[in-house]
């Protein structure tokens, strides 16, 4: 057994290595890193993350449910620190099952793994407390500087692989709890013209906005790419908050000087901090930074760079995932009862693979004008919308508290004034 | 259009097991479970309920920015309720997530902004000249003063202005036996990593009296903090309620100065800003309004 396996045993037991040990992987760990592109290009099949935040007894039960690594292909959005009581244990793994499994863990920069951010909320502090100085601290946020921006996902196929129970052709998501129990299906709409209402919007009832559309996820109305089966779908672009008015093409994105800590200002600071919003086009968010985007600003976006999804974080949604906009954005949110109180599911978002391999090939990998003839900004009015990828919600509870080796969460009587 | 919107799946699952929320391993009971999910004490002439559920799902979020016209924090216990009740009369008053959110200032009349909204907007100005709406300006530090939802007694009891009353704190201070006691939270917004907003309640029942503490706490790094607390006292024996708000507030940086004068190391100011308890006494007192209502 090698010193990274041993290290992997023991944080998946939930205890620190030694600051010798985490030096020594952080460094391994910027190697690796520096040589990835601000967008990494990851192969379907791959299992979709969103905020971990320290919860390192739900990331297990993630794994559990999601399937171990390297058996799964992962990609976590970001935010693997603060709030929980394990960031360090549940960042220092995720690294290490990074460096060991370089092909099989792809993980992208939240707007907590950055210096100021941690030192508010709870990292710092944590790994004062555990190790009694800042350094490992200070590795960690080294290592954040190199972590990626976005990741592309090619090669996800229009229909589902075969879980637990045989799927149809035309199923566009399926939803599973914990257990692979599907709970619910959605078949892809036919497409039909001049549809006035269209079909219902999310599984969650996400653009749509009425209220009737509840009880367990997914079990609202259908969801909706659109277009033909048959076709190999177009890529998924992965991102921990939004879209930047900075960036229209995923190539600008590729040109960000990334090695720095998460700036105030500038289209790195918008990709990690900005989120969707029912409005047209741009707009500001009331607390004075930060911007939030509409539908059209999305179309567009996965439009002009042959997208056919975008996979972000960053929004705590009650039902584990969020499709918004004619399921051409989802929110991911994968920390389960969050902060230990808020008794949300989580999920993560499985692609499978194209099996007829042309997909990979076929496209324009995200890269504008490749393979539409450069074509420019969409119309107005016009509807297209790339044929989404085949999604496969797995929908996860906490971890049961006694796993946890913590006392039980209970109020404690105090004689407050 | 609905043949369509059908789910193929399988028949719908089987109910979910469903944990008390006294139970170790955490719950998940579905909203419709109100009942075991509310804890009821009785004292004297008194009922008290908390109910504890998790945070709210997707469609009562929406049916929630309907009814109160501005969006929702992220964490929002919309089925969470304190409630006390004078059983002979009837006369209640209940905190719940609709009445706190409902007296937020829903037009952003003075708008806060975080410490950094200067910067970020001065390296935007040559990029971002078009975008200049603000999405739905309202107060997004959730700052209410909310001190209760009141029904009406069948005698026509209703709080009234102080009559002399105030809450006798030394009693409080006594050490008698806990019959009661719980902690509920109506909403919690991490103001985009710029602090936090919390609205939650805690109340204790003693043999002879109880105290209810219901506490907005607002911090906004860099520019200000808030505290607003609305506290009802109960007298099982002598039958009368006292309801106290005080709202206080202070700036980030002065608040800050206090806290180094006293001796505080850099980190454990940051950890002492985290803890309304050691704020409040250093926050500058700007409303205090006391209500007593009395029976039979």
């Amino acid at each position: 057994m090698s010193d990274l396996d041993r290290a992997i045993a023991q944080l998946r037991s939930c205890r620190p290595i030694p600051e010798s040990q985490v030096r020594e992987i952080c460094h391994k760990a910027r190697e690796l890193l520096i040589e990835e592109g601000n967008v990494v290009t990851v192969a379907a099949p791959v299992t979709i993350c969103g905020d971990i935040h320290g919860q390192f007894h739900d990331l297990m039960e993630l794994f559990r449910v999601g399937g171990d690594v390297p058996d799964t292909n992962y990609l976590f959005m970001g935010d693997f620190v603060d709030r929980g009581f394990y960031s360090l244990e549940t960042f220092l793994l995720l690294l290490c099952l990074k460096v060991r499994y370089p092909d099989r863990m792809t993980l992208i920069r939240g707007n907590h793994e950055s210096r100021q951010i941690t030192t508010v909320y709870g990292f710092y502090d944590e790994c004062i407390r555990k190790y009694g100085s800042a350094n490992v601290w200070r590795y960690c946020c080294d290592v954040f500087d190199y972590l990626a921006l976005g990741a592309i996902v090619l090669g996800a196929s229009n229909t589902l692989s075969t879980g637990t129970e045989p799927v149809d052709e035309d199923t566009e998501i399926e939803v599973c709890d914990q257990s692979g129990t599907v709970m619910s299906r959605f078949p892809r709409p036919m497409p039909r013209p001049n549809s006035a209402e269209g079909p219902a919007r999310s599984p969650n009832g996400g653009g749509g906005g009425s209220g009737d559309r509840t009880g367990p996820p997914g079990s609202g109305a259908s969801g909706s790419s659109g277009g033909s089966i048959g076709n190999p779908t177009g890529a998924v672009l992965c991102v921990h908050g939004g879209l930047s008015p900075l960036i229209d093409t995923v190539d600008k994105i590729r040109l960000i000087d990334r090695k720095q800590e998460v700036p105030h200002e500038g289209a790195m600071c918008d990709l990690l901090w900005s989120d969707p919003d029912e409005i047209d086009g741009w707009g500001l968010s009331p607390r004075g930074a930060g911007f939030l985007f509409g539908a059209d600003i999305v179309k567009i976006f996965n439009h002009r760079n042959d997208l056919s999804l975008i996979a972000r974080a960053h929004q705590l949604v009650m039902e584990g995932f969020k499709e918004m906009f004619d399921a051409s954005i989802v929110t991911v949110w994968s920390a389960p009862n969050y902060c230990y109180r808020c008794g949300n599911v989580a999920a993560v978002l499985e692609l499978s693979e194209d099996e007829s391999g042309t997909g990979l090939f076929a496209r324009s990998n995200g890269d504008v004008g490749r393979s539409d003839g450069g074509r420019g900004v969409m119309m107005e009015g016009e509807t297209f919308v790339r044929n989404g990828p085949a999604r496969r919600y797995r929908v996860f509870q906490a971890a049961p508290q006694d796993s946890r080796g913590m006392p039980a969460k209970k109020p404690v009587a105090d004689y407050f004034l | 259009m609905a043949s369509n919107s059908e789910p193929l799946g399988p028949p719908p699952r089987p109910a979910a097991i469903i944990n008390h929320v006294t139970s170790t391993n955490e719950p998940f009971p579905d909203p419709n479970e109100l009942d075991a999910a509310t804890k009821v004490h009785t004292q004297g002439d008194f009922q008290i309920e908390a109910r504890k559920l998790p945070i709210s799902k997707a469609g009562p979020i929406d049916e929630l920015n309907e009814r109160l016209g501005i969006p929702v924090p992220e964490m929002i216990f919309g089925d969470n309720l304190i409630k006390i009740t004078h059983k002979p009369s009837n006369w209640s008053i209940s905190f719940d997530a609709f009445g706190a959110l409902n007296r937020v200032d829903k037009e952003g009349k003075k708008l806060l902004k975080v410490s950094y909204a200067k910067d970020w907007e001065r390296t935007r100005e040559d990029t971002t000249m078009k975008i200049k709406n603000i999405v739905k300006p309202y107060d997004w530090s959730y700052t209410t003063d909310y001190s209760g939802t009141e029904s009406e007694g069948g005698g026509g009891q209703r709080l009234a202005p102080g009559t002399g009353h105030s809450i006798p704190l030394a009693l409080l201070q006594r050490r008698d036996p806990m019959l009661f006691f719980e902690e509920v939270i109506l909403y919690e917004s991490e103001l985009d990593d710029n602090g936090i907003s919390i609205y939650s309640c805690k109340v204790r029942v003693h043999e002879k009296r109880m105290l209810l503490l219901c506490r907005l706490f607002m911090r906004l790094d860099g520019v200000v903090v808030r505290i607003n607390d609305t506290r009802v006292y109960v007298d099982f024996d002598q039958h009368y309620v006292i309801r106290e708000y005080t709202a206080k507030e202070e700036l980030f940086q002065s608040l800050n100065r206090k806290l180094v004068m006293s001796g505080r190391l850099p980190d454990d100011v940051t950890i002492a800003l985290r803890d309304p308890n050691i704020l409040d006494p250093l926050l500058t007192v700007k409303k205090q309004t006391t209500d007593t209502v009395r029976f039979g």
